[in-house]
């Protein structure tokens, strides 16, 4: 697009922030229903168990108890990829926290009490805890029916008997004959632990189940579609009988991506009379109970020309499923096939295995596995280089991807894939790479810099699809309806920000759904993997030029002139070179009457969508193919400063690249990078899921488990946003929702080598951890 | 609702005390709340009464004596109150420090001093620096009042040496004789608000020459060390004897929070920064 | 039970409430003033944060019954006539507002700074607000915003704007509070 753009571009703020500064939008938390129930959970102690019994008698007899329900009663599975999961444990607990029984009262404190009165009988059975453990044969199986489980056949290859849910493999090039003829080879471990989304709302879920096996829900996802979707291949009902709205959500973070309490309060309402019930999770359910984002222990071993060209990159990602995995078999999948970081990679084998422990189990995570490859692979990077002899950041450049390169799944790269080298260049700059720090404020603390690259491409199905409606208002206003959601990311105001610039309207002139409602929103697949705006951004384009193409067929008929005369602009319609005789889009927004009353025409509404294309499946064998529809590529450069004596590490400064193709919206893109770059320090410095030798988990509260606060800010943050279009991008632009929070805690692995002259290999890098290597090294300043 | 339980408002310390003699083990005195109604609502604790304390006026006093130090600290008297207080701050800089450092401004504004050291956590942040004031808690019951050291209060994890039924009106701390330099750490996770993995505090009278130094959260209880005299010691030596002396009283665990190996580390590093505090600056932190 | 009365955003309430309900569920539950959201239940995350009598404090650790004879502001009593505030304008503009969940307890504990300190230092805002937990912004624009509204020149301008209904500026004006 080469027209000088009016909305797009601009930082508009978005509308829906004054019903959230009012407290007038409404959450799932806040929703009443009449007649509601409120349900609550019994959850296993254990991590594995068998269930012996379930006694729920004192239970029943309570007054204001409508329903209660244990896994025995309900033979329904869930799962689309992987179908491993049922609503409520069934014969066997798998992790502790797991829910077991469930009960819909008049209060929720009537379903607490109930809960309290309810006695399971476990029989602890052995357990597994760490994934590398499950491996090996003889270990206990989280599933040992795995091979019986319905999975995405092609796509998925869980290995029956074992904890293997899935292995994904790209194979390029002959890594072992590279590997040995290379000259300089490196060979490294890393692993980081569990971690939770920390969304500030919970997960809260609200169903009815309405009569002719109808159903109605109101839940906090991301995915209105995909809950709908699952829920039929669970019951067996058709999709039109599942009715799913989606108010406003506080924060999901990919937490809230697939089917979570859905099925729970959906069973629960029809063992209570089709009366409406609502769960909503506590805190430490949500730590302790709702999905977490998988472990990973990574080995990494990289071969190299003394030049500085990478002949070979091997690497073993094990998952930490925990004992569910139909999220985290596509994670494993998709962090396998970006598994060697934006880089050259003549020749490549990745082994990613997806393994079930006894542990909560993980889901979708801001970053779709990257964050946790990237923390090895970057490292890994930096490593190399020192051993070449290197600059990190000139090895870098030395292989970075660049136009004519294939990628590891054998995708050519393009000059339309973005600049990784300029915003590598770009943080580099903007921390003085190659200067050293300035002297440390005190003689026990060290300075050290550090950079990481990133990459990621949407990780989704090869005919991922979205669309969008636009309809007129008599007011000639648009009404945007998407099924996409908004969940803080602000893509809603990007949209209307599209619609306004394409039906030439002013902003204040376009509106779009604060709810999804299947009944009414079209079809998204998930608001996950950073492909709203470019998705949803294409539909919006498409259905804005639906509505004009109606517009104009009318005007031109009520101007006598052909269709390709008449000119849109400003909210009217004209022949070409006559803006005096403009039809306002009012008086065509439902159709044109004639001063003698004819009407012609009707009303204005545009449909609009986008599918995936020219993607392929991988590979099963190789993993080549084309799986993704566009990349976005970006760098952290890092400063810090480190406390030797309490470890303590704080950020003087953290540049963040990220090449968008086109900043849509300027505020919106930096409160995606401000705040992904926080939760990356987040998993950089402080997150982590503890748990005791029984897979108990030690901090399931803000207790123990500590996220940033307002005081635990950088001293200075700086997005850098590069604009190289993307061709095939809704004005150039590429998604960059997740990728702020990806390779932040590698730069900031890279700069505590920087500082110390120590390879940390682990996260989180608290000050604790901190401390304990420096004592390992024996060193003292 | 955060359980089921009885709510009674006593308009004096008498009628105060005479419900807690009636209602014995059942009953929980509720000032800020901030710990009790977590654990009621954790199930961790299960009062059949709790008595709120906070409109009795005897409670609410905060009487600081710039001259003479002398200070009482009402027991419903709320965190921000103290820590805001202008003659406190120059007189007791330390205490001040302690009281801010406590959780976030919200919780700040309900708990209160003495609800922090009646929850008899080893980690409770107002503990070091009462006890290196010297500080005794006035308690008051249907059999009258007596003042208990802070020294002799903690017990045990979460117990205290006070009696049932006995209520906590005020925390005094004694006049100076002389003028003395305060100062409170805390070693946490992150800088917002945490738990402490290690605290500890100091007072330094250098007209006498005397040190007292208490350490949290490194022992079942917080550990007041004995005064240690600074006439014609090094920098360096009393450092070295101050860190000796802890490690010699001190037996941290290893917990969710730190390991007992990182706060053997860190410990001799706050104590460090803390002499530092009151020696190099008057006034502290 | 017990009887109680208070102030809530100017208007006086009596209830009949257990003593083990919480403020928190008093004012969401009773008085269906859903602004005020639960994070945790136990005062860690700020998003339940209320003024009572002027002081920012965690509802879900105040009993109702404890509120009783005091004033309580909610978020809901934060704008005027459906004007809002200079305070909440200021969000709007800062893009301090993501998902929005923690929004109506950040602005009471800025509320309640700005009560008892109408111009702080950077710090003091920053400490004011560290007890309230954000996911989602990464803080920037929020400390932004209150910085902003502490401003007796930029609270003017952004109450002109507010008299504009709360309108959203045209495309291409200058943007205030936008951070660094």
């Amino acid at each position: 697009m080469t027209r000088e753009l009016r909305v797009v571009g601009t930082s508009v703020p978005r509308d829906d922030a004054i019903g959230k500064v009012t407290g007038a939008a409404r959450y799932t938390h806040d929703l009443v229903l009449p007649g509601m129930l409120h349900a609550a959970l019994v959850t296993s102690p254990h991590a594995a168990a068998r269930i012996v019994r379930v006694d729920t008698t004192e239970a029943t007899r309570l007054p204001g108890v409508r329903a209660i329900l244990a896994g025995a009663d309900l033979d329904v599975r869930l799962g689309l990829y992987m179908q491993d999961k049922r609503i409520l444990a069934r014969d066997v607990v798998r992790y502790q926290g797991e829910p077991v029984v469930a009960v819909a009262a008049d209060t929720l404190d009537l379903a607490r009490d109930a809960c309290r009165r309810i006695h399971v009988e476990y029989e602890s059975t052995p357990a597994v805890f760490d994934p590398r453990d499950a491996m090996k044969s003889g270990a206990p199986l989280v599933h040992p029916d795995l091979g019986s489980y319905a999975h995405l056949d092609g796509v998925f290859f869980p290995r029956s008997r074992t904890n293997i849910a899935h292995h994904q493999k790209i194979r390029k090039g002959d890594f072992e004959a590279a590997l040995t003829s290379a000259e300089v080879t490196l060979e490294a471990r890393f692993d980081n632990p569990p971690v939770q989304h920390v969304p500030l709302e919970t997960h809260a879920a609200i169903a009815q189940a309405l009569p002719g096996d109808r159903v109605e829900m109101w839940t906090s996802s991301q995915s209105p579609y995909t809950v709908r979707h699952l829920m039929s291949v669970a019951f067996g009902l058709p999709h039109g009988a599942i009715r799913v709205h989606v108010p406003y959500v506080g924060g999901g973070f990919g937490g809230k991506a697939g089917l979570n309490l859905e099925p729970l309060v959906y069973v629960l309402s029809k063992a209570a009379g089709g009366r409406p019930v609502r769960f909503i999770a506590t805190r430490e359910q949500e730590f302790n109970t709702l999905p977490s984002r998988q472990g990973l222990y990574s080995t990494i071993e990289i071969g190299a020309t003394r030049a500085g060209k990478i002949a070979a990159l091997r690497a073993t990602y094990v998952w930490d499923a925990g004992a569910y995995a139909d999220y985290g078999v596509n994670v494993g999948r998709a962090a396998a096939y970006s598994g060697g970081g934006p880089y050259a990679i003549p020749n490549c084998w990745i082994d990613s295995f997806v393994v079930y422990t006894n542990k909560v189990f993980g889901t979708a995570y801001r970053g779709f596995g990257h964050l946790e490859v990237l923390w090895g692979v970057e490292r890994a990077m930096d490593q190399m280089a020192r051993k070449l002899g290197l600059d990190p950041a000139e090895f870098r450049r030395r292989n970075l991807l660049k136009p004519g390169d294939a990628t590891i799944t054998g995708e050519t790269f393009t000059p339309g894939h973005g600049k990784p080298a300029e915003c590598l260049d770009a943080v580099a700059k903007a921390i003085d790479w190659g200067t050293p720090s300035q002297q440390p404020t005190a003689p026990t603390k060290r300075r050290g810099k550090g950079i990481a690259m990133l990459h990621k491409a949407p990780a989704m199905p090869t005919s991922t699809s979205c669309s969008a409606i636009i309809k007129l208002d008599e007011d000639g206003a648009a009404d945007i309806l998407v099924s996409g959601v908004d969940y803080g990311q602000g893509t809603y105001t990007v949209l209307r920000q599209i619609a306004a610039e394409e039906l030439r309207l002013p902003i204040d002139a376009v509106h779009i759904n604060s709810d999804c409602d299947t009944a009414f929103t079209p079809y998204d697949w998930q608001t996950v993997a950073s492909r709203f705006s470019y998705m949803g951004g294409h539909a919006v384009i498409h259905a804005a030029a639906d509505c004009l193409r109606q517009i104009r067929a009318v005007a031109a008929q009520v101007f006598g002139v052909a269709v390709d005369k008449i000119v849109c602009e400003n909210a009217s319609a004209y022949p070409a070179g006559e803006p005096e005789r403009a039809i306002p889009y009012k008086n065509l927004a439902l159709g044109y009457t004639y001063p003698n009353g004819n009407a012609i025409g009707g009303p204005v509404i545009g449909h609009g969508r986008f599918i995936a294309h020219d993607l392929t499946h991988l590979d099963p064998d190789t993993g080549q193919g084309r799986p993704a529809q566009f990349w976005t590529y970006g760098a952290h450069g890092v400063e810090i400063e480190v406390d030797t004596e309490t470890g303590e590490i704080e950020i003087l400064r953290i540049a963040t690249a990220i090449d968008a193709g086109k900043v849509l919206n300027a505020g919106l893109a930096r409160g995606q990078v401000i705040g992904g770059v926080v939760q990356g320090i987040g998993s950089a410095l402080w997150e982590g899921y503890r748990f005791d030798k029984n897979g108990r988990l030690l901090n399931p509260s803000f207790v123990d488990y500590k996220i940033p606060t307002a005081k635990d800010l950088p001293r200075e943050m700086l997005p850098i946003l590069l604009e190289n279009p993307q061709p095939d991008g809704p004005y150039g632009a590429r998604g960059i929702a997740e990728h702020p929070m990806i390779s932040v805690p590698s730069a900031i692995g890279n700069a505590l080598y920087d500082a110390l002259g120590i390879e940390f290999t682990s996260l989180p890098l608290s000050p604790e951890h901190v401390v304990a290597r420096l004592a390992e090294k024996g060193s003292k300043p | 609702m955060l359980g089921r339980f009885e709510y009674v408002r006593p308009r004096s310390v008498d009628e105060a005390c005479r419900l807690l003699a009636d209602q014995g083990a059942g009953a929980e005195v509720l000032a800020g709340g901030t710990d009790l109604l977590v654990d009621v609502r954790n199930g961790v604790r299960s009062p059949s009464v709790l008595v709120d304390v906070k409109r009795m006026s005897e409670l609410q006093s905060l009487d600081v004596k710039p001259t003479h130090g002398e200070v009482a600290l009402g027991a419903a008297v709320p965190l921000n109150v103290i820590a805001e207080n202008r003659d406190l701050r120059r007189t007791y800089p330390g205490l001040c420090a302690a009281a801010l450092s406590i959780a976030t401004y919200q919780l700040r504004n309900r708990a209160t001093v003495a609800g922090n050291l009646c929850h008899a956590s080893p980690a409770a942040d107002m503990a070091p620096i009462l006890l290196v004031l010297g500080a005794s808690l006035i308690v008051r019951s249907t059999k009258g009042s007596r003042a208990v050291p802070v020294a002799k209060l903690f017990a045990g994890v979460k117990r205290t040496s006070l009696a049932p039924g006995e209520l906590v009106v005020d925390v005094r701390i004694p006049p100076l004789d002389g003028e003395l330099s305060t100062a409170f750490r805390k070693q946490q996770r992150i800088r917002g608000h945490d738990l402490a993995v290690v605290n500890a505090a100091a007072a330094y009278a250098p007209y006498r020459g005397v040190l007292r130094v208490a350490i949290g959260s490194c022992a079942p209880t917080p550990i007041l060390l004995d005064p240690i005299d600074t006439t014609g010691v090094s920098r360096s030596a009393l450092a070295d004897e101050v860190a000796r002396r802890a490690a010699a009283v001190t037996a941290p665990i290893d917990d969710v929070r730190a390991s007992s190996a990182y706060r053997r580390a860190v410990l001799p590093v706050l104590l460090c920064a803390l002499l530092a505090d009151v020696m190099d600056e008057r006034g502290g932190r | 039970m017990h009887d109680i009365e208070l102030r809530v955003n100017g208007h006086v309430e009596r209830a009949s409430v257990p003593a083990g309900m919480t403020l928190l569920e008093f004012l969401r539950d009773r008085l269906a003033l859903t602004g005020t959201k639960e994070g945790c239940g136990i005062g860690e995350c700020g998003a339940c944060t209320v003024l009572l009598d002027g002081k920012p404090v965690t509802a879900c650790l105040v009993l109702a019954v404890e509120a009783d004879g005091l004033d309580v502001h909610t978020i809901e009593g934060e704008a005027t006539d459906g004007e809002l505030s200079a305070l909440q304008r200021a969000f709007v503009d800062a893009g301090a507002v993501q998902c929005g969940f923690c929004t109506p307890g950040m602005i009471m504990s800025a509320r309640g700074l700005l009560l008892r300190n109408p111009h702080p230092s950077d710090e003091e805002i920053v400490e004011a607000i560290a007890g309230n937990l954000c996911r989602c912004t990464g803080y920037e624009a929020i400390l932004a915003a209150v910085r902003v509204a502490s401003r007796p020149s930029a609270a003017m301008l952004t109450g002109e704007v507010a008299k504009d209904g709360g309108r959203l500026r045209p495309p291409g004006s200058a943007r205030k509070g936008s951070g660094r």
